[in-house]
């Protein structure tokens, strides 16, 4: 009985989790447009609705009624798994994210490792897309991600390392109570190295600009996804911004104290502590897409050996100097 | 290196310079018209759809015929018919070839008597190029069209004199022409209506 009861918790606790998911990366992709189109002082979408606010629907409706074509040449078997592995593996870094106090579907205690592990697994899905595509540009996408993905894949868990040092822990909760326990309720400060160069690495890590090279528009029109339409085009997609979803609450969870607010905030301005912890966590989260789409509308893309320049010349040794100086703070305090 | 380059080098001081303008462009007003929503100004001058102007008086169009228009015309799109009856020339059709115009308005700067005008209409996009072909009924219809969204009471193109000339060069007819009173033949509420029909 009691595992049923478990499983019956887990299972609606993903359903919701789902759906407030999807509705998420739709109202993302609106966000983006209306963001970048502010920055260059256009209006974004404007029709469809009030304010376009309705243009995600329109966009889901469209893709789903659009005619899915496979080309003559292309491996079937891999070319339809391919999204599929990428949408999975983007999906179930989200089982270990814990959004308030107890609000996480697996509690597990290597939470940090599984996450950094899953999403490597979602890079296959772009591989695997570029090579059954039987296409040059999908092909040299797919090559552009493989590298691009293992020199920050790097990059990133060594960024992560010094917040393991400090919470001596892998459960994100734990990570979480450990940033409430001090005074400035933050990793932020001690970890600000560690901090860039996880923001760095993230921007690569989801494929977003000035990284976006597997995909970069302007040279191999889409990258790894241009043989694909409708449905299986949107599932790209979608994995995209769960990637970037993911990445905001990894941020915000080893580097932002998660749902909580600082102690010394809540003792200068007690009336913070009545807001309830998921909207600390969904503010964080925001302001990391919002930095998502402000780089965008900022910087340029980065060339392919200038990008490969950043990630083993500065972020790697970055990341290591900020280990060792962890270790040696923690040793002697 | 100087010591200040350093710094701009490890710090970022470029990329938090160029984050700080677009944030502040974010929030800066946007500069789009949203067209069929919202139209902008017309400035005085502007040139568009062809028309021959109809004379309020006779109800005719004004064109005696002299052929300057297709002398000046750069990009030689008007054709005028002519014919020879009892020692009089009469124009028996003028036709603008709307495809092949430049919209210079030389035209209307060499017409002695004000019998042309380039409108402020510019929305008559069309399926054929037919119906870009403007023949002498065509173009009083134009400019029935156009005298009909006219607010104003009189009408004066800017380019029936044209400036750089000295006023005692222009011919009689063009230094004395008078604004011309508005006639509005269509109405425009049924204007409307076509233009959604179409």
């Amino acid at each position: 009985m009691d595992t049923i009861y478990v499983i019956a918790v887990a299972i609606v606790k993903t359903a919701v989790y789902f759906g407030i998911l999807m509705l998420h990366v739709a109202y993302a992709t609106y966000a983006e447009r209306k963001i970048i189109g502010h920055i260059q002082l256009r209006l974004g979408p404007m029709v469809v609705g009030p304010h376009g606010l309705l243009q995600p629907i329109a966009d889901v409706v469209k893709l789903i009624f659009k005619e899915d074509i496979i080309p003559i040449k292309v491996d079937r078997i891999v070319f339809r798994t391919a999204p599929l592995i990428s949408l999975t593996a983007a999906l179930s870094t989200f089982a270990v994210i814990p959004v308030d106090k107890n609000w996480v579907i697996a509690d597990i205690n290597v939470g940090l490792l599984y996450v950094i592990g899953i999403a490597g697994i979602g890079t296959y899905g772009i591989i695997f897309s570029g090579w059954a595509s039987n296409s040059k540009y999908a092909f040299l996408g797919g090559l552009r991600s493989a590298a691009q993905m293992i020199s920050y894949e790097v990059a990133l868990g060594l960024s992560l390392v010094g917040v393991i040092l400090m919470a001596e822990s892998f459960n994100l909760t734990e990570i979480v109570n450990r940033q409430s326990e001090l005074w400035y309720g933050m990793f932020l400060f001690p970890q600000i190295i560690g901090y860039f160069v996880f923001v760095v690495a993230m921007l690569a890590e989801t494929n977003r600009l000035p990284f976006d090279l597997p995909e970069a528009e302007t040279e191999l029109v889409a990258g790894y996804f241009v043989e694909y339409s409708g449905i299986r085009f949107s599932l790209f997609y979608l994995a995209e911004y769960l990637a970037m979803f993911c990445m905001s609450a990894l941020a915000t969870i080893c580097f932002w104290g998660g749902w909580t607010v600082p102690p010394i905030l809540i003792k200068a301005l007690p009336l913070l502590g009545v807001i309830p912890g998921i909207v600390w966590f969904l503010l964080k989260v925001y302001f990391h897409i919002f930095l998502f789409f402000w780089l965008r509308g900022t910087l340029p893309r980065y060339r392919y050996d200038q990008l490969m320049a950043i990630g083993w010349k500065i972020l790697i040794p970055l990341a290591l100097l900020n280990i060792v100086v962890t270790s040696i703070f923690r040793y002697y305090s | 290196m100087k010591l200040n380059e350093i710094i701009n080098k490890i710090f970022l001081i470029e990329i938090f310079k160029g984050l700080l303008l677009t944030l502040k462009m974010l929030f800066s007003k946007p500069v789009t018209i949203q067209y069929p929503f919202e139209r902008r100004k017309i400035h005085d001058g502007f040139r568009g759809r062809h028309a021959l102007v109809r004379d309020p008086f006779t109800d005719k169009d004004k064109c005696i015929g002299c052929m300057r228009c297709t002398t000046v015309c750069p990009s030689r799109c008007i054709y005028i018919k002519r014919e020879k009856t009892e020692n009089k020339m009469v124009v028996t059709d003028y036709i603008i070839d709307a495809s092949r115009c430049i919209f210079c308005a030389y035209c209307v700067e060499a017409c002695p008597v004000c019998a042309l005008v380039l409108t402020e209409d510019f929305e008559y996009s069309s399926y054929t190029r037919n119906n870009l072909i403007f023949n002498k009924e065509q173009l009083l219809k134009n400019w029935d069209e156009f005298a009909s969204k006219w607010t104003r009471d009189v009408y004066f193109n800017k380019f029936w004199q044209p400036p750089g000339i000295d006023p005692s060069r222009w011919p009689k007819t063009k230094r004395e022409q008078k604004p011309i009173p508005i006639k509005r033949v269509i109405e425009i509420k049924k204007e409307v209506a076509d233009e959604s029909a179409n």
